[in-house]
């Protein structure tokens, strides 16, 4: 990107809000070969998966191992988990935002880039798992010559409302709280980009009165995406728990999906902070005590999980049903039991690890475990929508289901999609709130100056 | 940016708000301020705008789109003759969901129309030329002078003395 700011300040020298909106800009100023190389294997990655999808629409569904007893596999699984993903990243900005946390500048938008690119992602596999792709316009409610109309007692009818309100919300969201980056980058930038910024920004200037403006209309936004967030994967977990299938049909459901949500939302959001901190050197602003709170909240969302999955086991053994009970204990120890015990392992004991301090502060630490319980996480969906589909009331129906190598494929390359799509955001747009985080320096700043204690003693209290 | 107004760049939002408040101080209410990021000092102008008008919009929206859910569900169910698997359409709680989510699209969506809107109408008071001064060192501020006596103006000016640059 070219740059067309001066270096300098007015006055002649270095000035700490330039040197801030460099920073932040890092990822869209400098590429490293890293970046390069990164882009190159998610791009490859989403080839391949692209590939694996046209051999399916190419020979049909048989190319998957779905059979008629387990009709969801991989590919539903893939869903849920992206939905999940995506479902932290909005929410926790929102709540960041109302908390007046400065864990929100850092956090913050990659965390709603990651909500509206994994949603993105999510919305593909409904669409794959159809087979017949290109019918998909049959679930959007619109009169035709047919007669047809989407079933809205269905919670997969629920789940295109649900889905579509909170992609078009996410990115409303986005986009509002870039305007004034924007703004600052249409007056950055030459050549090609400047109109571009321009026109993004919608005119946005900084005055007082649109600055009033924001400030009203923001917390309003996070105000109306807050309960969005949590409806939509209360809502994809009722795809599930409206069935009276065995294993699913429970109150705890949303809940349990929320939380699981969270939990592997904020996974992937320390993988994508821990890439961006180090990659473009953004350890002023994306800092050790950042890591230190994601990783509380990923121990504490870890415990709620721990809670949840022995509930449902409390649950199945006490409730008098034999179907219910005998769905738990195949899941435990029956064809699925390494799945179900990697589940454990990766989402109730891996993380107990945090309860370290070092651990915490340790990025190589955090960056494992985040990718354990990211893995865990899908593994959790595969689990439990498999072992109740192959082990349901009829013993005659049982059947294991395996996914093929090209199912996998098309799973992977919802994982190309999604990290591609991520690069390409941090190259094009800032990755970094750069007002949020000029305001967050300018208020650390100026109460460490009314504070009579030194810097370095502020640091160590807070 | 108009010939009456006098306009001073600040560096540094802290100077900017001093300055403000000196205005302030001499009597002198009406400055307007252009700033990158939200600091204290465009909170010090005294120019509440039409900001308060946001969350009734948003309201409005909400309730629109309450009514469009309902208005899916009645209208689709008493005049077309649609096949839903043989059951009928009719059914307010399954619709709930749908009435939940389209209010708050809505709520959201007409949120952000009415922050574009509105923002293209305040900045209409501040002088266009002055607000392509803003960067993320440049903290503009406006004070308009027609009418201001030249005592007065001498009292501005010495507000703003700890400008970087003072473009007229």
């Amino acid at each position: 990107m070219t740059d067309a700011g001066s270096t300098t300040a007015a006055t002649g020298g270095p000035n700490p809000i330039t040197q801030i909106e460099r920073d932040t800009l890092a990822t869209m100023t400098h590429t490293s070969w890293a970046y390069w190389a990164g882009l190159l294997a998610a791009v490859s990655l989403m080839g391949v998966g692209g590939w694996a999808w046209s051999q399916m629409l190419r020979e049909g569904m048989g190319v998957t191992g779905l059979n008629a007893t387990v009709m969801w596999g991989s590919l539903i699984t893939t869903f849920v988990f992206f939905i999940g993903v995506s479902h932290s990243g909005t929410l926790v900005s929102a709540i960041l935002y109302f908390t007046r946390s400065p864990l929100r500048a850092a956090v913050g938008r990659s965390a709603e880039a990651m909500t509206v690119i994994a949603i993105l992602t999510a919305g593909l596999y409904p669409v794959i798992h159809l087979g017949r792709a290109w019918l998909a316009f049959f679930l959007l409610p619109y009169p035709n010559q047919r007669g047809l109309w989407p079933n809205v007692r269905s919670p997969l009818e629920w789940d295109v409302f649900a889905v579509c309100s909170y992609v078009t919300v996410s990115s409303l969201f986005l986009y509002m709280g870039m305007l004034p980056d924007l703004a600052l980058l249409s007056r950055r930038v030459t050549g090609w980009r400047r109109p571009l910024y321009k026109a993004l920004s919608l005119g946005f200037s900084g005055t007082d009165g649109e600055w009033g403006l924001f400030e009203k209309a923001y917390p309003i936004f996070a105000g109306v995406a807050i309960p969005l967030a949590v409806s939509v994967h209360s809502v994809v977990s009722w795809d599930f728990a409206m069935t009276l299938m065995p294993g699913w049909h429970s109150a705890i459901f949303p809940p349990y999906f929320v939380a699981g949500a969270i939990f592997s939302g904020i996974a992937m959001a320390v993988l994508l902070l821990g890439g961006l901190r180090r990659g473009f050197r953004l350890q002023r602003y994306i800092k050790a005590e950042h890591f230190d709170l994601l990783a509380k909240l990923l121990l504490g969302m870890s415990l709620v999980m721990t809670f949840v999955y022995a509930t449902e086991f409390f649950m199945a053994f006490t409730r008098g049903s034999e179907t219910e009970s005998e769905v738990f204990r195949w899941r435990a120890t029956g064809t699925y039991a390494p799945v179900f015990w990697s589940v454990i392992l990766c989402n109730s004991v891996a993380p107990l690890v945090l309860f370290w301090k070092r651990a915490r502060r340790s990025l190589p630490t955090m960056v494992v475990l985040a990718v354990l319980v990211t893995v865990g996480m899908w593994i959790e969906r595969f689990m439990f929508i498999v072992t109740t589909l192959a082990h349901n009331y009829d013993p005659y129906a049982w059947r294991d289901y395996t996914p093929t190598g090209r199912e996998m494929l098309v799973c992977l390359g919802g994982l190309g999609l999604f990290l591609t799509l991520f690069l390409l955001f941090i190259k094009i747009l800032p990755s970094m709130s750069v007002a949020e985080t000029m305001q967050g320096e300018h208020a650390a700043g100026a109460s460490a100056t009314e504070d009579s204690t030194p810097a370095s003693e502020v640091s160590h209290a807070a | 940016m108009r010939h009456e107004d006098f306009v001073a760049v600040f560096a540094d939002p802290d100077v900017a708000e001093k300055a403000l408040r000196s205005l302030h101080d001499e009597g002198v209410t009406t400055a307007r301020v252009a700033s990158p990021a939200p600091f204290p000092v465009v909170h010090h102008t005294g120019h509440p705008g039409p900001w308060r008008v946001l969350g009734w919009v948003a309201l409005v929206g909400g309730m629109t789109g309450l009514g469009c859910a309902i208005a899916i569900q009645v209208v689709t169910s008493r005049h077309m003759n649609l096949i839903v698997g043989g059951k009928p359409i009719l059914s307010w709680t399954a619709f709930g969901i749908i009435m939940f989510e389209l209010t708050l699209l809505f709520a959201g969506v007409t949120n952000f129309t009415a922050l574009v809107v509105l923002s293209a109408v305040t900045r209409r008071w501040f002088p266009r030329r002055t607000r392509q001064q803003v960067t993320s060192e440049r903290i503009v501020v406006v004070v308009p002078m027609a009418g201001v006596p030249e005592a007065r103006r001498k009292a501005i000016r010495g507000s703003m003395s700890q400008a970087v640059e003072v473009l007229s």
